[in-house]
Order: C-alpha cells, then sequence, then structure tokens
C-alpha cells in the first residue's frame, strides 16, 4: 500500500533520514521500532507532507506523494495521529472528531461514523461536549485515533500513541489498533514501548540514526536485542 | 452620579468599535501568533477610498462604507503576502517588523496621494440626539453600536457555526493538527486576514463617520486601540476583545471627562500595563504558555 | 567636514544607542518596543542636570544613564514573568506612559530672569551647555563617537564574555537556561539595566545635540525603529544595529531627492529583506562565517611567517 524508497530528509544540514526505503503492506500492521531521535517521528511528518524530503518517492498505491501539500495527502487517504496527539484544546470532543472529517461533505455518512466512533470509544461517547484540552492523556488519544479515522484513511499512521500514559491505558490503545486492523485498516505505527508494539504487529522494523536496520517478522528477533536496540540503539562495538 | 452613567452609556457605544478592532486583530493572532503591526494602517487605507469615494462623486454612507471595507481588505492582502506568508516558521519578529515597515509604507503612500492633513467622512446621522430622561444618547453612537454588536454576533456566529469557522479555530488551535487533518492553512490564513480587514474596515467606517474625518494618524491610533482593547480582553479570545474593547471604551471616556485627554490615554496604558503585569491572559483568555517556542 | 555631514553623523550616533539598547534585549529572547523610554529619561535627566542645575556635561552623562538604568532595573522586575508579545506590549505601554508623563511634567527656574526646564507639552528648550561651553559641532561629535566606540567595545566583549553566552542561552530557550543553573531572571534584569543604561547614554548626548527635546520625539516609532535597526543590519553582531541605522539614517535621509517616497521604498526594501534575511544582513550565520573566514587567512598568514624555519605544519 505505502511504498517509500530511498528517502532523505533534512533538517538544515543534518540528515534526519539517511535513505529510508520500506513497504507498508494492505490490512496488515506494520511497527517501526528505534531509539529516541533515530528519526522516526521525521519519517511520519516527511509521509504526512509536515516536511519536505530533499530525495526519494513515497507512493500510495502507486501514488506520488513527495511534493504534496498536507491537505492534498489527506486526501489521498493517510491520517497521522501525532505524536503528542494535539487536540484542538478548544474545541470539544465532538467538534475535534468533526475536523477529522474536514474535507468530507458527505453529512449522513459523517454522522453515521461519528456514532461509530462513540460506539468504538465510550470514553469519548461520555464526553463529547466536554473541551479537548481537558480530557485526560489516555482520553486525548483515544480522540485524537477517533479524529484521524474519521476521514476514513486508507492507512492510519500512528506515531508513539503510548507516549505518557498509563500501562492500563496503554494496553487499551493496542487494543483498539488491534481491532482497527480486523475491521480492515492498514496501519503503520511508530513506537518506543517495544513490548506492547511487537504483539500486535505483523511486520516490523528497526529504525536507527536515519536508517532501517532490520526487517522482519516479530518472533524473528529475540525480544530483548529488539527492545535493546530500539532503546540504546546498536552498539557500535557490537556491530 | 449622572455624568458617570452618561459617561458610560458613551463609552460603550465607542468602546463597540474598540472591540471591532480588537476583534480582527484576535483573528489575525489566532491563527498567525503574530503581531501585525500594519492592522490599523490597512485600515487607514480602507479610510481613504472611501473618503475619496465621498469627496469625489458624492457617495452615501453605504457605499463610502463598501468602499472602506474593500480598501481595508486589498491592503490587508498585500500585507498579508509580504509580511507573513513567505516567512518561515521561526520568524515571527521579522514579520513584526515588516509589518511595521509596511505601516510606514502605507502611510506614506496615503499622505502622497491625498497630501492634506484631514479628509471628510460622511456623517451617520443628521438628527438631533435622542434624550433619555436626564441621558443624552447620540444617534451616530448608537448607530456604531448597534452595527458593531450585529458585526460581532455574525463573526462569533461565521466562528462557531460554519465549515471555515471551524477550521479557522482549528488552525488557532494547534496548526499541525489542522495541516494533519486536511485543511489547507495557507489558504484559510489569507481568508482570515481578508476576514479581519474587512471586521476592520467596517469598525473604521463606524469612527471615522462618527468623527467625521480621516487622518493619516489614524492607522497608529487604530492599531493601538485594538491592540490595548485585545490584551484587556485576552489575546485570542473573541468574545474577550469585545469585552475588552467596551471596558476601554468606558474607562476613556470617563476619564477624559475628569481629567482631560492627557489622562485618559495615559490610565488606558495603565490600565494595559496593569492587566500584564497582574493578569496577562486577561479578562477572558487562556492563561500564557510558561515556556513558549523559541522567541527570536 | 562641513556641517551638514556632521550633523547626520552625530544623529547617526546618538540614534545607534537606542538601537543597540534594543538589541540587547533582543539577544536575551526579549523584544522590547520601548527602550525610547530609557531614551526620554536620559535625555531629561542630563538636561536637567546640565541647564537647572549647572552640572558639568559628563557629570550630566553619568547621571542621565544612571537613572534611566535605575529606571529599567524597576520596570525589569514586574514584567520578569512576561514573554514573548505580552513582554512587548507591555514595554510599549510603559514607554507610552512614560511619553504622557513627560507631557504632564513641569519643572522649571528662573535662570538670569529667563525660565528654563521642562514644560510639559512643550518641551524643554534651552539646554545650551555646548554652546555655552564652546564646543563645537565637530568636538561633539567625536564625543559621540568615543562614547560609542567605547559602548560597543563594551558590548563585543560582552558577546565574548561568559555573561554574552549566557544571555544567548536565555534568549534561545530560558527553561534550558535555567536547568543550566544559570539565575535568568537575575541575568534577564541586569540586560534590562544594561539596555535601559545604553538608552540613557544617547538620550543625554541628543538633549545636548538638538538643545531642545519635547515628549512627541519619543514616541512609537522610534521604539519600533530601534528594533528594526537591529532585525535589518543583523542580530549576530553588535555591528547590526548600527549597520541599521546607517542604512536608514544615512542612505537614505541624505539623498534628498527621495524625500517624499523615503518610507515607500525602505518600507518595501525591509519587507523583502526580511524574507530572505530574517536576522538580518549580518546574521549569525555570516557573522559565524566571517569568523571562520579570518581565522584561516590568520592562520594562513601565521603558517607562511614560519615556514622558513622548517617544520611547523
Amino acid at each position: 500500500m505505502l511504498d517509500i524508497s530511498d528517502l532523505v530528509t533534512a533538517y538544515g544540514k543534518i540528515d534526519a533520514l539517511k535513505g529510508v526505503s520500506l513497504q507498508v503492506e494492505t490490512g496488515k500492521i506494520t511497527c517501526l521500532l528505534g531509539p529516541n531521535g533515530a528519526g522516526k517521528t521525521t519519517l511520519m511528518m516527511t509521509i504526512a507532507g509536515l516536511l519536505h524530503p530533499r530525495r526519494g518517492s513515497i507512493r500510495l498505491a502507486g501514488t506520488e506523494l513527495v511534493g504534496l501539500s498536507p491537505a492534498r495527502i489527506v486526501a489521498h487517504g493517510i491520517a497521522l495521529v501525532p505524536e503528542n496527539r494535539l487536540v484542538f484544546p478548544q474545541m470539544s470532543v465532538r467538534e475535534n472528531l468533526l475536523a477529522g472529517a474536514y474535507q468530507r461533505n458527505d453529512k449522513v455518512s459523517i454522522d453515521a461514523d461519528l456514532k461509530r466512533m462513540y460506539a468504538l470509544f465510550p470514553r469519548l461517547n461520555e464526553r463529547t461536549e466536554q473541551l479537548a484540552g481537558t480530557l485526560s492523556g489516555g482520553e486525548q488519544q483515544m480522540l485524537a485515533v477517533a479524529r484521524a479515522l474519521m476521514s476514513r484513511p486508507r492507512v492510519l499512521l500512528m506515531d508513539e500513541p503510548s507516549l505518557g500514559l498509563a500501562p492500563l491505558v496503554v494496553t487499551e490503545i493496542f487494543n483498539i489498533v488491534r481491532d482497527l486492523n480486523r475491521d480492515g485498516t492498514t496501519i503503520f505505527l511508530v513506537e518506543q514501548n517495544a513490548h506492547m508494539a511487537l504483539q500486535v504487529a505483523h511486520r516490523f522494523l528497526l529504525m536507527e540514526q536515519g536508517r532501517i536496520t532490520f526487517r522482519g517478522m516479530p518472533g524473528q528477533l529475540a525480544e530483548d536485542e529488539v527492545v535493546q536496540r530500539a532503546y540504546l540503539g546498536t552498539r557500535r562495538a557490537a556491530g | 452620579m449622572i455624568d458617570l452613567v452618561q459617561n458610560t452609556l458613551d463609552g460603550v457605544m465607542i468602546g463597540s468599535s474598540y472591540g471591532l478592532l480588537a476583534l480582527g486583530f484576535t483573528l489575525i493572532f489566532g491563527v498567525m501568533r503574530r503581531l501585525d503591526l500594519a492592522y490599523g494602517p490597512s485600515i487607514m487605507i480602507g479610510g481613504y477610498f472611501g473618503t475619496v469615494l465621498y469627496l469625489y462623486y458624492g457617495a452615501g454612507p453605504l457605499a463610502v462604507a463598501s468602499a472602506v471595507v474593500l480598501g481595508a481588505v486589498i491592503a490587508g492582502i498585500y500585507v498579508e503576502r509580504l509580511c507573513f506568508a513567505p516567512m518561515k516558521a521561526g520568524a515571527a519578529i521579522a514579520s513584526m517588523v515588516s509589518s511595521f515597515a509596511i505601516w510606514m509604507q502605507l502611510e506614506q503612500a496615503a499622505i502622497l496621494v491625498l497630501p492634506r492633513h484631514t479628509y471628510p467622512f460622511p456623517p451617520l446621522a443628521t438628527v438631533a440626539p435622542l434624550e433619555f430622561g436626564p441621558f443624552l444618547v447620540r444617534v451616530d453612537h448608537l448607530i456604531m453600536l448597534v452595527c458593531a454588536l450585529a458585526l460581532a454576533a455574525a463573526v462569533h456566529l461565521a466562528l462557531y457555526h460554519t465549515r471555515f469557522g471551524l477550521a479557522l479555530r482549528a488552525i488557532i488551535g494547534s496548526p499541525v493538527a489542522a495541516h494533519l487533518v486536511g485543511i489547507n492553512v495557507r489558504t484559510a490564513v489569507l481568508l482570515t486576514f481578508a476576514g479581519a480587514s474587512a471586521v476592520g474596515g467596517a469598525a473604521g467606517f463606524l469612527v471615522l463617520a462618527v468623527d467625521q474625518q480621516v487622518t493619516p494618524m489614524f492607522g497608529m491610533w487604530a492599531t493601538l486601540k485594538g491592540l490595548i482593547a485585545m490584551m484587556i480582553g485576552g489575546l485570542g479570545s473573541v468574545p474577550g476583545a469585545v469585552v475588552g474593547g467596551l471596558l476601554l471604551g468606558i474607562v476613556e471616556v470617563n476619564s477624559q471627562w475628569y481629567f482631560g485627554p492627557q489622562i485618559r490615554d495615559l490610565v488606558a496604558y495603565v490600565v494595559l500595563f496593569a492587566f500584564l503585569v497582574v493578569r496577562p491572559r486577561g479578562l477572558l483568555g487562556r492563561a500564557p504558555e510558561p515556556a513558549m517556542p523559541p522567541k527570536a | 567636514m562641513d556641517d551638514y555631514l556632521i550633523g547626520v553623523l552625530s544623529n547617526i550616533g546618538v540614534i545607534s544607542f537606542v538601537a543597540l539598547s534594543a538589541y540587547l534585549l533582543l539577544l536575551t529572547g526579549e523584544i522590547s518596543f520601548g527602550q525610547q523610554a530609557f531614551f526620554a529619561i536620559g535625555a531629561y535627566a542630563a538636561g536637567i542636570a546640565t541647564a537647572l542645575w549647572g552640572w558639568s556635561l559628563a557629570a550630566a552623562l553619568v547621571w542621565g544613564a544612571a537613572v534611566s538604568g535605575g529606571a529599567a532595573l524597576l520596570v525589569g522586575v514586574p514584567t520578569l514573568r512576561l514573554h514573548g508579545l505580552y513582554f512587548a506590549i507591555a514595554t510599549l505601554a510603559f514607554a507610552e506612559m512614560v511619553r504622557i508623563l513627560f507631557e504632564l511634567f513641569r519643572y522649571q527656574i528662573s535662570i538670569d530672569g529667563e525660565l528654563i526646564g521642562p514644560n510639559g507639552t512643550d518641551g524643554f528648550r534651552n539646554i545650551r551647555y555646548i554652546f555655552d561651553h564652546n564646543i563645537d559641532a565637530f568636538q561633539f561629535l567625536l564625543l559621540i563617537y568615543s562614547l560609542l566606540a567605547a559602548a560597543m567595545l563594551g558590548l563585543l566583549l560582552l558577546e565574548r564574555s561568559r555573561l554574552g553566552v549566557i544571555f544567548r542561552m536565555i534568549g534561545q530557550d530560558e527553561t534550558l537556561a535555567e536547568l543550566q543553573g544559570i539565575p535568568v531572571a537575575r541575568r534577564k534584569v541586569l540586560a534590562a539595566g544594561i539596555a535601559g543604561t545604553l538608552a540613557g547614554i544617547g538620550g543625554g548626548l541628543y538633549a545636548h545635540l538638538t538643545t531642545y527635546v519635547e515628549p512627541r520625539i519619543f514616541d512609537i516609532m522610534l521604539g519600533v525603529h530601534s528594533l528594526a535597526y537591529g532585525l535589518i543590519g543583523g542580530l549576530g553582531t553588535a555591528f547590526g544595529p548600527l549597520l541599521g541605522v546607517l542604512i536608514d539614517i544615512g542612505l537614505l535621509e541624505s539623498i534628498r531627492a527621495l524625500a517624499g517616497y523615503r518610507m515607500i521604498i525602505f518600507g518595501g526594501l525591509v519587507a523583502l529583506l526580511l524574507i530572505v534575511r530574517p536576522r538580518g544582513l549580518l546574521d549569525e550565520m555570516v557573522v559565524h562565517k566571517i569568523g571562520r573566514g579570518w581565522r584561516r587567512v590568520s592562520l594562513w598568514a601565521r603558517r607562511s611567517s614560519l615556514k622558513p624555519r622548517g617544520n611547523s605544519a
């Protein structure tokens, strides 16, 4: 579904992404792990169009996304649940969800989707008119996911959904991720919480210092090694 | 006591146009997070469009008002394209200084085209003031109040009951997330500038019609009034802008009555300074974030 | 040197003080639209000292600098918690308050049958020190520039010193600076005080240069201009604001032919410049490159002079 090839994105003179190539398969959960500063968020921002790569290509079902504005990229079917949630704090839960459907104008099915979200996320249902800025971290995360889903994306991108959340809430989130995927949503997930991520991923990738250093299935690399490399990066001595 | 009430009445009416000015300012600040120092001068350009229409074509108030709004919108778009759109994310001060440079440019351009110190504006009403017991209410003031409130209500409606308003509030809430839900932020910002300039233009027309003249100094005056009202009411708050304007009007008229025009201006600044030091969020604004993004 | 040139150069010199004042605050990350207030305080204080109290020019300038520096410290404290826009507007409000207070300020003494002293909106005339003491325009010009040179030297040394680095750190990220153990609040007040003093010196010089000051001069335009000079000339070095003043007053004011269109051209040019150079002509990148180039040249020069001695590389 998503085919990324030789992506190079720079911050000033430093290349945050040094030629990243990967594929996200339709209908599967692909998980990208890696230590802080590896470039995971940069990759997400580049796919979403907030950053422009110096070189490389991002194809969604064959259509080139590089060079398009973020709004056009959403129109093509990408939705990003950003790091730190970024809900609209002064707008209600309902308005946040409606904002997620901004590009759609089919009122009837938007309303149907709203109800679907409330069913999927009961905690949001209890708080439809509450200001998003007053929600707890976990509720905001759910809101951010639901908001992204309102655009009926073909690929859902998630940047560190477990960040700053209590373990119980994290489990809840990952259950939702699994459920969404079972309903057919393709998911590309970036995480630091390797343990949880490996439990849901069909495929996983490791990113270190702007490069993909491993790709495979959850069983292939011993979980310990993955956790170590995800948090600390490969120690150069060990190779 | 009667004086106080009379002054407060007058203050509310004058303050309503301050509120409109603040409203436009707030909208621009909300989506840009930057101060547009050329805001007042853009309105002044609108005022000059209006006076030309009045002077040379004898147009009536409605036509003049449209000209003022049109002029303000054109100038506003010019400012947005030159001072704000091309600037990168961290260049907030550069935008502000750039808008200052354009302020000077607009002021001098106006003086070049219309060199006299003052130009006439059509009045809003020529009937005698209304009497309510011991209180006098000028009809043009009343018209100003009604128009200002109607406009503020219209802006509120647009913000909370239209799709564009939703987009605006999203950008104000989180520019990044606004991109991510598919809002075309650049276009929305441009439209907001145009809309805010239109609101400012309307406010400008009301003030100029009550004053029956326009001068090149009007630009700075409008910017200052809008700025002070916005900060008192609360940065980034739409109802705050209106409330701030009303409060400023009341304070000003009373100060002028009891102490004269200089004290009037002094009190306005003292109130502003006091708010900033004691309660920077103003009356209705949100508390300022403690660790602001990179400043320079 | 003809009188006109002396006049322009004197103007440039005096205004440079306010520009440097705003620049210093910008280094600590704060935008100030209000440095003209300290310019005014310095002008009035120094003027009163010579014209009403009979002090020497030197003492008056020190007095002016002290009063404005003190005022800056006083204002710096309540505004400490304010950042960014809030701080900027607070400075604007403060400066306007000061200006209006000077409009109401009357302090006149009868000297030789004449009433001398600040007279509200009519201003403060007859600050005749340099005429009474036969200091000609050129000599005063030298005074202005020696003081300016001293101030520049101080600032350049400051930029290389630990304090200068601290100021820039605070400007980049206050929280981070605080975490490094820097007493951010105290340093910011210090910067405000120094900036106020700088503007005050300029004010004292200005009052004696023109012999007449009035509150109208110290308005928002002056304030925003002072800030703009640093943005135009460049924020990478203390020479930046000077360059900005030079470009505005020196170049454009002097070209009489442009008189009616000066602001239109200048305004447009500034806006365009800021698009490509948001931190001015001499911004940090340029200054860094100049520094690197200079180091390379001096290294090369040193190496060449060592060559005849054999192995040295």
